[in-house]
């Protein structure tokens, strides 16, 4: 018998954003798949909603919200020393560029950019990512698309690209740790809905990629694939989870 | 491994064509196939090294066919044979090494002919006979050097980068049956073709070839992995892309 590559068994992975969306699935399914899970989000009921769905025991939930410096240390302190990170933690609003404010400028890169950058900054930092480690970010397609009305969101999420390549080049070699980006197209989530409330309906788009819209379910898929070690050899890329969407432009 | 309705990556149920699987990257692929549930029918132009890879697969039911893919005759038995599959591995694939000022004709053609006409006109075949089941998975093998200049290597990297164009107007065209396509781009790959294609005075090049790598040089396995994600229902929502793996090589 040999051992299952797919197995997060024996790993103990920290999931942000775990309080909805995409965050929360990535967290039900890491546990699913064996890892020991610790949860972060900003609303505490629903980060709790979440912990009560996780499978097996051995899991902790921390409440942050992670753009305060002191709760970014009181959580990478109640993690300690995990084999994977899952930055699912994540804003977006609907802002025509003649209307972007620096304020606005600052919330989506203090959510998008600056909090998990430095979350992991402090975490390399105190050697809290164990060798054969992975780190993975969630991007978006956006940041291919350009999409319109929403370009802080995909500038802020394209600044993870490169920091992400960067720190892979640190921390390959020397650490084992492997850093990868996950570029999402149009998922079904609460904060997809919190979009169309505006009154800007962007529902047309979903139809846009060759496969429709996806569920939070499949980007967990890619994310347990780059999360355990059926990916070992995969570090410093950008993988599209998109039905297809990005294909059809050139970027 | 035991089935597990939870294991988004098992292959249960599913009947899986690999070609090129008596040696290398297909080989492996079609064993790990095999562990994840996978029923194979793999094929390869090498009949005693072929059934070597079919004694190596697990559980029964398997099916063997050895065929040159470069004869088109040979595509429509393999394709009568195979009958109903989810999903198709395209392993086959020959290297070359020439500079572009020594290619000629007949060079370019010998590996056009294996590398990009065999996996195009086998996968219009099974299109065309609605082999693929709907849902299917249909998975080209390109290579970094689709991505990438190297040096010796023009005439196979124009045949790699023209499956993964060719793969994204599949991945459209197919959508509305479901059927997905995507590419792997694989890196230095430890296999017999890699050991046979490099310059003589071999073990030198390799070193340091795996000194280049910040993760080393990849194995068939890593290979099979994540040929096996693109296959498995976990990647339901992913088409028309390319996952490169190589170890974080930077230059």
């Amino acid at each position: 018998m040999t051992a299952d590559p797919f197995s997060l068994e024996g790993k103990r992975i920290l999931v942000t954003g775990a309080s909805s969306g995409i965050g929360r699935q990535v967290a039900i399914s890491c546990a699913q798949m064996g890892a020991g899970v610790v949860i972060s989000g900003r609303d505490e009921a629903r980060l709790q909603e979440t912990f009560g769905q996780l499978q097996g025991e051995k899991h902790l939930a921390v409440g942050a919200d992670l753009t305060v410096a002191a709760d970014r240390l009181h959580l990478a302190e109640a993690a300690g020393q995990v084999d994977g990170i899952a930055h699912c933690a994540g804003i977006s609003t609907i802002v025509p560029f003649r209307m972007v404010s620096e304020k606005h400028m600052d919330e989506l890169l203090d959510i998008n950019f600056r909090a998990p950058v430095l979350l992991t900054q402090r975490m390399i930092a105190k050697k809290q990512v164990l060798s054969g480690g992975s780190i993975v970010f969630i991007s978006s397609s956006a940041v291919h698309i350009g999409t319109p009305v929403t370009s802080m969101y995909a500038a802020s999420k394209a600044a993870l690209i490169p920091a992400a390549r960067s720190l892979a080049s640190e921390v390959g070699a020397k650490q084992q740790i492997r850093v990868n980006c996950i570029t999402p197209g149009y998922t079904r989530t609460p904060m997809l809905d919190r979009l169309n409330e505006g009154g800007t309906s962007i529902e047309a788009n979903y139809e846009l990629a060759p496969l429709g819209i996806g569920e939070p379910v499949d980007v967990a898929n890619a994310v347990l694939f780059f999360l355990s070690d059926a990916s070992r050899w995969v570090t410093r890329t950008t993988f599209q989870v998109d039905g297809g969407l990005t294909s059809r432009i050139s970027f | 491994m035991t089935p597990d309705k939870t294991h988004p990556f098992r292959l249960d149920g599913k009947n899986i064509l690999v070609t090129g699987a008596s040696s290398g990257i297909g080989r492996q692929t079609a064993i790990s196939c095999s562990r994840m549930g996978a029923k194979l029918f793999i094929t390869g132009r090498n009949a005693e090294r072929l059934s070597s890879t079919l004694n190596e697969l697990e559980g029964e039911g398997h099916q063997q066919l050895t065929a040159d893919l470069t004869v088109q005759a040979e595509i429509n038995l393999l394709v009568d044979r195979c009958g109903k599959i989810h999903g198709v591995f395209h392993s086959a694939g020959v290297s070359g090494v020439a500079p572009i000022r020594q290619i000629s004709e007949q060079f370019l053609h010998h590996v056009f002919q294996s590398n990009y006409f065999a996996p195009m006109l086998l996968t219009q075949r099974l299109l065309a006979k609605a082999a693929i089941q709907k849902s299917g998975s249909i998975v080209f093998m390109s290579s970094t050097a689709a991505h990438l200049g190297v040096q010796g290597v023009g005439a196979y990297s124009g045949t790699k980068a023209a499956l993964l164009a060719s793969m994204r107007c599949l991945a459209i065209e197919q959508a509305r049956h479901g059927i997905r396509a995507n590419c792997l781009s694989p890196d230095l790959v430890e296999t017999p073709l890699l050991i046979g294609s490099g310059p003589s005075g071999n073990q030198e090049w390799l070193d340091m070839q795996r000194k280049r790598h910040p993760l080393g040089l990849g194995t068939p396995e890593d290979v099979a992995n994540a040929a096996i994600y693109l296959l498995s229902d976990a990647s339901r929502w992913v088409t028309g892309t390319t996952l490169i793996m190589d170890g974080g090589v930077t230059y």
